[in-house]
């Protein structure tokens, strides 16, 4: 059980990088981006390729993989969101599953379909409680939780912060206070960008970079971010641990001491998570109130 | 000369899944991206049946059935939920079709497909098949122009426009989505009837995301909601899909330009579509 819980930790990490910036994407501008898992993989396979192949130090390899992950997140804002969505905030829904395949295709054209470890090797792993662990792993988890706190700090105790929560709550109120929404919004999807990249790194460095790995990721997140309520970003971070431990349950334990679920199905967890949510809860867990005039 | 019908086929493969789809999400505006997750379903309820009991009408009975309660369940879902989660949903439920199909070894093989598909006693020669599919294709454009000129196609058309206003001239979105949702799992099953049966497989990677994106990317550049343009964009990008097949690139190369060209095409006919894809709603 320990074990499971630890597994659920290191897999919640990376789904909570992911989901926080998403959330805060969808809470400002209110448009799903469906190549969210792409941005994942090519902020991993950048950092991947700075360090295998260019030979870079693993700390300037990171840094270049974020600062791609930061420029492919500005062109496709400016490309594939920005002249869409304030015609219609479902377009971009279209325009990013045409950026998803683009990405695929780009990725498998220059990375091909094997799969990539940024640290192959580094496996090393030690027991605590009974539950195996690597370094990286926690190194991988303490980082995650680092980035957390940092944005928790900024969105809640900076005058910054306090910009993007009136932008989240209100746009046309934000605005009226002198706040540059539009810039907000592009900066915001950069961050998610960013924050997507560091999953993709955290990904290379925990396990391997494969192409097939884009569209779960994408949904995963979306998972979160329904059932912690859309535009919560700490309910969507909650969440995506809740959710990683439900899917680490689900296929680690014998139910009614009877079967085991298939690892085959694990992914299908969060789907259904996303089924029942949408159902029962439409709103999710921690759905905050919006403001009306 | 059997290339031209190869490729003849397999547009009129899709022509009554579009016709369908386009029903639903070019016309009626209803996000439901699921579709090939239906399809898919449908398809192996369909192919199981036929491998296991040779049958071709038990092969139909059990597409239908499955066609109607997966679409009956998908319009339920509909109703409960706002649009944009109503999508997302869907796109989950396609991958809980495919994760099934994929893990369930036993009754679908899982990632090796379901090979020798026998085929019905007069269907065994690709003139037949192009002759049968064209019949096919012909009846189901000659239904949805029926459909799409008569009082289902304004309500639909009403609806998609403003609900609340649609709602006060007495159109039920229950009744009419619910419908267009039947039409398009009906849709499926004359779609999927006999490509296992030509193919002699069914493999799961025809039903995976690319699939849905080809649809949509169908639907769009042949102009949402239009009955024409659907059916002509349908044939035009399934000669481009077939073409590629002669450029002369490596699988390694060709799989990833085809997935880059196609996000182009999908990107430029929204584009082009932007103000009519998800018009603004009219207001007083």
């Amino acid at each position: 059980m320990t074990q499971l819980l630890v597994n659920a930790l290191i897999a919640g990490s990376l789904a909570a990088l992911i989901a926080g910036g998403l959330a805060l994407v969808y809470g400002v501008l209110g448009v799903f981006n469906l190549a969210l898992g792409q941005m994942v993989l090519i902020g991993g396979y950048c950092t991947w390729w700075l360090y295998q192949v260019v030979h870079l130090p693993l700390a300037v390899s990171i840094i270049g993989g974020l600062c791609i992950s930061a420029v492919v997140s500005w062109f496709c804002f400016e490309v594939f969101i920005n002249p869409f969505y304030k015609r219609h905030r479902f377009l971009p829904l279209v325009t990013t599953i045409a950026l998803s395949m683009i990405l695929d295709g780009l990725i498998l054209l220059f990375f091909k379909e094997t799969p990539k470890a940024i640290l192959p090797g580094v496996k090393n792993t030690f027991e605590v409680l009974g539950a195996h662990i690597s370094p990286v792993q926690i190194i991988l988890v303490l980082t995650t939780l680092c980035v957390m706190a940092v944005l928790a700090y900024v969105l809640h105790s900076t005058a910054f912060g306090r910009k993007v929560r009136a932008v989240v709550q209100h746009d046309h109120a934000a605005m009226s206070l002198g706040i540059r929404a539009p810039l907000l919004h592009r900066f915001l999807f950069i961050m998610s960008g960013v924050f997507a990249g560091l999953g993709g790194i955290y990904l290379g460095i925990d396990q391997n970079l494969t192409p097939v790995f884009a569209f779960p990721i994408t949904i995963k997140a979306y998972a979160a971010i329904i059932a912690g309520g859309k535009g919560n970003i700490w309910g969507a971070i909650i969440c995506a641990y809740l959710i990683a431990l439900v899917e680490q349950l689900a296929v680690g334990v014998q139910w009614f001491g009877l079967f085991y679920i298939p690892a085959g199905y694990q992914q299908t967890v969060a789907l259904v998570f996303i089924i029942f949510f949408l159902l029962f809860r439409p709103h999710g867990l921690f759905a905050s109130r919006s403001r009306s005039a | 000369m059997d290339y031209a019908l190869h490729t003849l086929i397999v547009a009129n493969f899709f022509i009554p899944v579009v016709l369908g789809y386009n029903l639903l999400f070019g016309r009626g505006k209803v996000f439901h991206f699921g579709a090939v997750g239906t399809w898919a379903a449908v398809a192996y309820a369909i192919t199981i049946t036929l491998v296991s009991t040779g049958s071709g009408f038990l092969a139909l009975g059990a597409g239908l059935a499955m066609a109607i309660v997966a679409s009956a369940v998908l319009a339920w879902l509909s109703f409960r939920l706002e649009p944009d989660g109503f999508g997302v949903m869907t796109i989950a439920v396609h991958l809980v079709v495919l994760a099934v199909i994929l893990n369930w070894n036993s009754l679908t093989r899982g990632a090796l497909g379901i090979p020798g598909v026998p085929q019905l006693s007069f269907m065994k020669s690709i003139e037949v098949f192009a002759l049968v599919t064209t019949m096919v294709s012909l009846l189901w454009i000659g239904l949805f122009a029926w459909i799409q000129r008569g009082a289902f196609g304004r309500k639909i058309d009403a609806l998609a426009e403003h609900e609340w206003h649609a709602k006060s001239l007495g159109i039920s979105r229950i009744r009419v989505h619910f419908w267009a949702f039947i039409l398009l799992g009906i849709s499926t099953v004359a779609s999927v009837f006999f490509q296992p049966q030509y193919l002699r497989i069914l493999h799961p990677n025809d039903f995976q995301f690319p699939s849905f994106v080809f649809l949509m990317m169908i639907i769009v550049a042949g102009k949402p909601g239009s009955l024409w343009g659907g059916v002509l964009s349908t044939f035009l990008l399934v000669f481009l899909r077939e073409g590629l097949r002669f450029v002369p690139l490596a699988p390694s190369v060709l799989g990833p330009v085809r997935l880059i060209l196609f996000g182009l095409i999908l990107f430029i006919a929204v584009y082009v579509r932007r103000d009519t894809l998800f018009p603004k709603q009219r207001s007083i």
